[in-house]
């Protein structure tokens, strides 16, 4: 499902530095350290294949969910991929998403929970199965479906508008 | 939602930039050109992911020898101590202007909009005072930090920081510096009042010894005449294969390999710690290559080829040395701090360090304390009969075991 002004990516979720998963997302003196809010980073090619400017909000969604997020445009990324840092924070300071009618999203909204044999092991004391309990590894990322679509929408509804 | 609102107005602002916006290259096609530091090589530094470089350049208050901000305090409130060059802002006489928040070219002084008053890196002079490095250096989990003392003629820092060619600051700093080793000099030293065990670490210092005997150390930015105290080893970086046919086959024996076809580019080197003079980053570049191609050819091949630093104008002793500094120091090697001497203190009290505005007819007399003798105790160190009799009154904390001679 492509919609017009939107464009195909590879999706990269490394650490980030300002935040230590979801720990600092709320904390006014971190957020400051970068743009303030969840961002997702492309590269200069594909930005300007769907005339998105640096800081922009955009969309992020493939079939497992949707992220509102705002732009970063840089040429530290080659053509093709995107990168957002690994964050597990409900974020207030975004606007409604156009696909879910939702707020926030984040990186993991993108993946889904896959089991592999190494979360079955155990059964005694903490090493035992839990939901997701060792949390989004590489094998929940590496899926080639999931690629991503970034769609750009700049009058995202918000709050007021209901 | 929370959207983003003023702290100054009230009212909802969108954001278009902040203390740290561009982090990581964050935005680099629209506030890279904005750079500075490109100014001249803006072709070279190509905006494409394969042409991509960062390094880290941390930054502390450069604590120079003719500091801007101290001249442009109109309270006088600023100083440069005279017994260990800290440059500090005293906070009883500061009235706020925020001059020294422009005059600084580094932009290391803060305001403080809490307590109205200017602050800056102190270079933990209470840590320093006692021998402990500062803790930007104690916490350097890569253990590239130096620190150490200079001696340097004080009445010639006018003269050196007004050398019309700005690529000639560089040099005229270093002729400020006095060699520790020269009996001459430690005389004078002797003479001008300080203490021998400083003079002692003057001549052990790591600082010294990568400025100003092995020059591989520069200052940042010497063309804003400052005359700065914190110097940077500019970094090696992987040279760049941009393309199979035209790549370029490292020869470990190849003492310079392509020295301009590294990933950062010179001339962004030059700009930033050579007044844009490339060939001091050459040489620069130069040494610590050819420290890597001797070191290799020893360690590996058992050879020691004292060709490879004649070519650069080093013996390999010093090469040598200058590895063990670079690469394996030990915490004391790297960290030389003599610790003040209280029983000097009351002399300090008399003769403060002096602002821009001490003039005859001036504002001037910044900091001046009033004799002991008033009976009045200035600080713990004082008491009201005068100094304590013999040997130190400060705590002295985590300190190693003193070495015998020191």
């Amino acid at each position: 499902m492509s919609r017009a002004g939107s464009i195909t990516l590879r999706y990269l979720t490394p650490h980030s530095k300002w935040s230590i998963h979801s720990e600092y997302q709320d904390n006014l003196h971190l957020l400051t350290l970068f743009r303030g809010g969840p961002v997702i980073w492309i590269s200069v090619e594909d930005a300007a294949a769907i005339e998105v400017r640096d800081n922009d909000w955009v969309e992020a969604f493939n079939r497992n969910g949707v992220i509102a997020c705002r732009a970063v445009v840089t040429h530290r990324l080659p053509r093709g991929v995107c990168m957002m840092y690994h964050a597990k924070d409900r974020h207030v300071n975004v606007p409604l998403t156009e696909l879910s009618g939702n707020r926030g999203g984040m990186d993991n909204s993108l993946t889904r929970i896959v089991w592999k044999p190494t979360h079955l092991v155990g059964g005694y004391a903490q090493l035992s199965f839990g939901f997701n309990y060792y949390g989004p590894t590489g094998s929940q990322r590496d899926d080639l479906r999931k690629l991503l679509t970034i769609f750009w929408n700049p009058d995202l509804p918000t709050i007021d508008d209901y | 939602m929370a959207r983003p609102h003023s702290q100054l107005t009230g009212r909802e602002m969108s954001l278009r930039s902040g203390p740290n916006w561009d982090d990581m290259l964050a935005g680099a096609p629209e506030t890279v050109p904005d750079d500075p530091d490109l100014r001249g090589i803006e072709e070279q530094v190509k905006l494409s992911y394969e042409h991509a470089f960062m390094f880290y350049l941390p930054r502390i208050c450069e604590h120079c020898l003719n500091p801007s901000f101290v001249a442009s305090c109109p309270s006088g409130a600023m100083y440069k101590r005279d017994e260990d060059g800290i440059v500090l802002v005293d906070q009883d006489k500061c009235r706020g202007w925020r001059f020294c928040v422009s005059g600084c070219p580094y932009k290391k002084v803060y305001f403080n909009h809490q307590t109205g008053k200017a602050e800056k890196c102190t270079l933990c002079y209470p840590r320093i005072e006692v021998g402990l490095p500062t803790i930007c250096s104690e916490t350097c989990v890569g253990r590239i930090r130096y620190l150490g003392l200079v001696l340097y003629d004080a009445d010639r820092v006018k003269e050196a920081a007004s050398i019309p060619d700005e690529k000639g600051l560089l040099d005229a700093q270093l002729g400020l510096f006095l060699d520790p080793e020269d009996p001459a000099v430690r005389a004078q030293a002797r003479r001008d009042g300080i203490p021998d065990d400083w003079i002692e670490h003057a001549r052990r210092s790591p600082v010294h010894a990568l400025a100003i005997r092995y020059r591989v150390a520069l200052p940042l930015h010497p063309e804003y005449r400052t005359l700065p105290m914190v110097w940077y080893v500019p970094p090696l970086s992987p040279v760049v294969n941009v393309l199979e046919r035209d790549g370029f086959e490292a020869d470990p024996d190849d003492v310079f390999p392509a020295i301009d076809r590294l990933r950062i580019p010179v001339d962004y080197l030059a700009n930033l710690l050579a007044a844009g003079d490339s060939e001091v980053i050459r040489g620069v570049l130069r040494r610590l290559t050819a420290m890597r191609a001797y070191m290799r050819k020893q360690q590996v091949l058992g050879e020691t080829d004292d060709a490879v630093a004649a070519g650069v104008g080093m013996s390999s002793a010093d090469l040598e040395a200058m590895y063990r500094l670079l690469a394996i120091a030990k915490y004391e090697d790297r960290y030389v701090i003599p610790q003040a001497h209280t029983e000097l203190a009351q002399r300090l009290a008399e003769l403060p360090g002096t602002c821009g505005l001490d003039f005859e007819g001036g504002p001037g007399g910044c900091g001046a304390l009033p004799r002991p003798a008033d009976g009045i105790n200035q600080n713990f160190m004082l008491t009201k009969k005068g100094p304590p009799p013999t040997g130190r009154s400060l705590p002295v904390l985590n300190r190693r075991p003193e070495e015998p001679g020191t």
